[in-house]
């Protein structure tokens, strides 16, 4: 009995001292996200090209689902056992800048390789003038809405300000085809952000100018008491809380929902999934006075400060964030392009989704940038989830906007 | 005086295993959970018990904690009370039990995490299994929302932790039945014992240590059982079927307060621990008497 378990042990020794052995000199760990089922592909590719151009550096990709990453990175970070680069969300940037995980990357960075990204993109990885990130994939939101529903109902154009939306969601509900008008997430990742698009065209802000929540203001209850009234008047698809994401997605591909708003990946989901789906993409609409806001993320691709091989990784960084691949990765994920060369191929130039997309970008907000914001979002899903259930709109946001304040004065 | 030892150094390769994969992650988890730690696990001042104090001050957690006492109960209990009659029908000789065998313990051979996704999909308001199968029962006349709400959501999970609890509870009462020897059924047939009294009488009191192992597992387990609730509902809508280690997960990896999260852990493991003790205590001296 015990002899087995020595013998464990020793093997399980001699793995720890292999895998030790294994961060050899040469070799490149990165830790990248999968946004889809091309990721791994397309970073086997990456692996191919840049070993056959470069001999001598080995590239070695973890591909690990978006849900765990932070949980992967944490405890990564905490064993000492992080790769030399990872996509990171780049909302968590901050932690790691203060917690000196993350390397500066502006001795690298020459005036021709900062050319080439689009600034607004870059922007969001730049923290007190240091380059720690190169935005490596982008997105922002914008209206998805089914043309075959709003032909049925007699709807000219998409909806340009909330209350049209509502005249238009009466409609597709009055069909009686059994088709929802507004698909509306509740649940799990942004769930926060489908409430902002509301807040923002009510010109209220994540954050006020003092720094203190947003969600106390009048702005932030007209967008809850929008949203309520319209789970009340039936005019989204039932049980709210049950749907993330991807189902109130699935609903608008099944073309059970008139309008959502969503990232420009859904499109490529129809054309695989759906072909036949006639859609369109239309602005977020506006409130009252015009105010609008559409999400825009970035996630980005870091350095660690404890890594070893960083010439090497920089070599590969710089491989990654070539045109030809950039476009190679981002066409085939469906996110934006986030290189200036690259947003001139005609790919996206000629592409009718992508550009009501980019011609949302100067109302975008990027998460803010401030420790504790993961919190603060999470405060904001839970009070909506419970405003969504039928709960109060005021007393909910009076108690989420004093929680959120209690950890950004922190 | 060498024999006394003897049995202390035997004990001691198990102990020190013991020690590296048990004592040494709880000190890990004490350390954490007495500093001040950022979101990387990096100690920096000490600062006694006030992450404690902020998991008591904390609605959520003081919530998650009484549903998991709900939910460990109902679970460990529906189990046991199913899982004795499914013995003692597998128990008896018939055509195909074999295939019967199989097919109760098929839900043990599939993963958790797999059985949660399913079941996920099934209750999907508008395209699940389940809406459809009882509008086509006629039994609902509009799709039921599972998920939408803790009212409906929790009890569903608790059925299904029932379900994927019950094939490691019919076994181990598989191996109780089996260990009861027939002449004693059949000389209280002879008796006149009805079946009911050859339950209560014989196979109940011989089943109970089995019954109390049974309880101790499954208590363990269900108690920090993870993925039915992480798949279904991560715990929400708004923490509505958080249990304790679903707030621990959204406390250290979504939020990052590693210092709470490791206090919770550490509540965890306390309550198990006495539990086990003062279970296994009560059961012994039980046995003894």
């Amino acid at each position: 009995m015990s002899l087995a378990k020595w013998t464990v042990g020793l093997m399980a020794g001699m793995s720890m001292l292999a895998f030790a052995a294994q961060a050899n000199a040469g070799e490149v760990r990165v830790t990248v996200a999968e946004y889809s089922a091309k990721t791994g592909p397309y970073f086997e590719e990456v692996k191919k090209e840049f070993e056959a151009k470069n001999p001598g550096i080995t590239i070695k990709f973890e591909v690990v689902p978006w849900d765990v990453l932070l949980q992967k990175l944490t405890t990564d970070i905490t064993a000492g056992t992080n790769a030399d680069l990872s996509i990171i969300g780049t909302r968590w940037l901050i932690d790691f800048v203060q917690q000196g995980v993350a390397e500066p990357l502006d001795s690298y960075i020459t005036p021709d390789f900062k050319g080439r990204f689009i600034d607004t993109f870059l922007s969001p990885s730049i923290m007190d003038g240091k380059t720690y990130g190169l935005p490596i994939a982008a997105s922002a939101r914008a209206m998805y809405y089914n043309k075959e529903l709003f032909e049925k109902a007699g709807i000219a154009k998409p909806p340009a300000t909330w209350t049209e939306l509502q005249d238009d969601a009466r409609k597709i509900k009055a069909l009686g085809s059994g088709a929802f008008g507004f698909g509306l997430q509740g649940k799990e990742i942004e769930t926060d952000v489908y409430y902002y698009y509301a807040m923002w065209s009510q010109g209220s802000e994540i954050l006020n100018k003092d720094g203190t929540s947003g969600l106390g203001t009048p702005g932030a209850l007209e967008a809850a008491k929008l949203y309520k009234s319209m789970i009340d008047e039936g005019l989204t698809e039932p049980g709210v809380t049950s749907n993330n994401r991807e189902d109130v997605q699935n609903l608008f591909k099944q073309g059970k929902v008139g309008m959502m708003i969503t990232a420009p990946f859904l499109s490529n989901q129809i054309k695989d999934e759906a072909p036949k789906l006639k859609y369109g993409v239309a602005a977020i609409p506006a409130g009252p006075t015009g105010a609008r806001g559409t999400y825009g993320v970035t996630d980005s691709m870091i350095m660690f400060k404890n890594s070893k091989n960083k010439d090497e990784a920089w070599k590969l960084m710089d491989f990654l964030f070539t045109t030809e691949q950039r476009a190679k990765f981002t066409q085939g994920e469906g996110f934006l392009p986030v290189n200036k060369e690259e947003a001139k191929m005609d790919y996206y130039v000629n592409n009718a989704d992508l550009a009501a997309f980019t011609a949302l970008l100067p109302d975008a907000r990027f998460a803010p940038v401030i420790p504790g914001w993961e919190e603060v979002a999470q405060i904001t899903s839970d009070a909506m989830q419970k405003i969504y259930l039928g709960g109060d709109p005021e007393a909910g946001l009076k108690d989420a906007a004093a929680k959120a304040n209690a950890v950004l004065k922190k | 005086m060498q024999n006394r030892f003897l049995p202390y150094l035997l004990t001691l390769p198990s102990l020190f295993l013991a020690a590296v994969v048990i004592f040494w992650p709880v000190w890990d988890l004490i350390q954490i959970s007495t500093h001040d730690v950022n979101r990387f696990g990096q100690l920096r001042e000490f600062s006694g018990l006030a992450n404690f104090a902020s998991l008591a001050a904390d609605p959520d957690f003081v919530a998650a904690l009484w549903r998991t006492g709900v939910w460990t109960v109902l679970v460990v209990g529906g189990a046991l009370l199913l899982s004795v009659p499914v013995a003692m029908i597998l128990n008896t000789d018939f055509y195909g039990r074999g295939l019967a065998r199989v097919i109760i313990m098929l839900p043990w051979a599939v993963s958790l995490t797999m059985t949660a996704v399913v079941w996920r999909w099934a209750l999907s308001g508008e395209s699940g299994m389940l809406n459809s199968a009882l509008l086509g029962l006629g039994l609902i006349d509009h799709n039921i929302q599972w998920l939408a709400s803790a009212e409906t959501a929790f009890p569903m999970q608790v059925l299904i932790g029932i379900l994927v609890t019950v094939p490691f509870t019919t076994t181990i009462f598989l191996g109780g039945l089996s260990s009861i020897p027939d002449d004693l059924y059949e000389a209280a047939a002879l008796e006149g014992a009805t079946p009911l009294q050859q339950f209560r009488e014989i196979t109940f009191p011989l089943l109970k240590p089995f019954i109390n192992i049974a309880i101790v597992l499954n208590t363990i387990y269900v108690f920090n059982s993870f993925p039915i609730i992480w798949v279904m509902t991560q715990g929400g809508p708004a923490n509505s079927t958080d249990i304790l280690v679903t707030h621990l997960y959204k406390l250290a990896f979504r939020i990052g307060k590693l210092g709470e999260a490791s206090a919770v852990s550490l509540v965890m493991f306390a309550i198990l621990l006495v539990f086990t003790m003062i279970y296994v205590r009560l059961a012994m001296r039980e046995q003894r008497a």
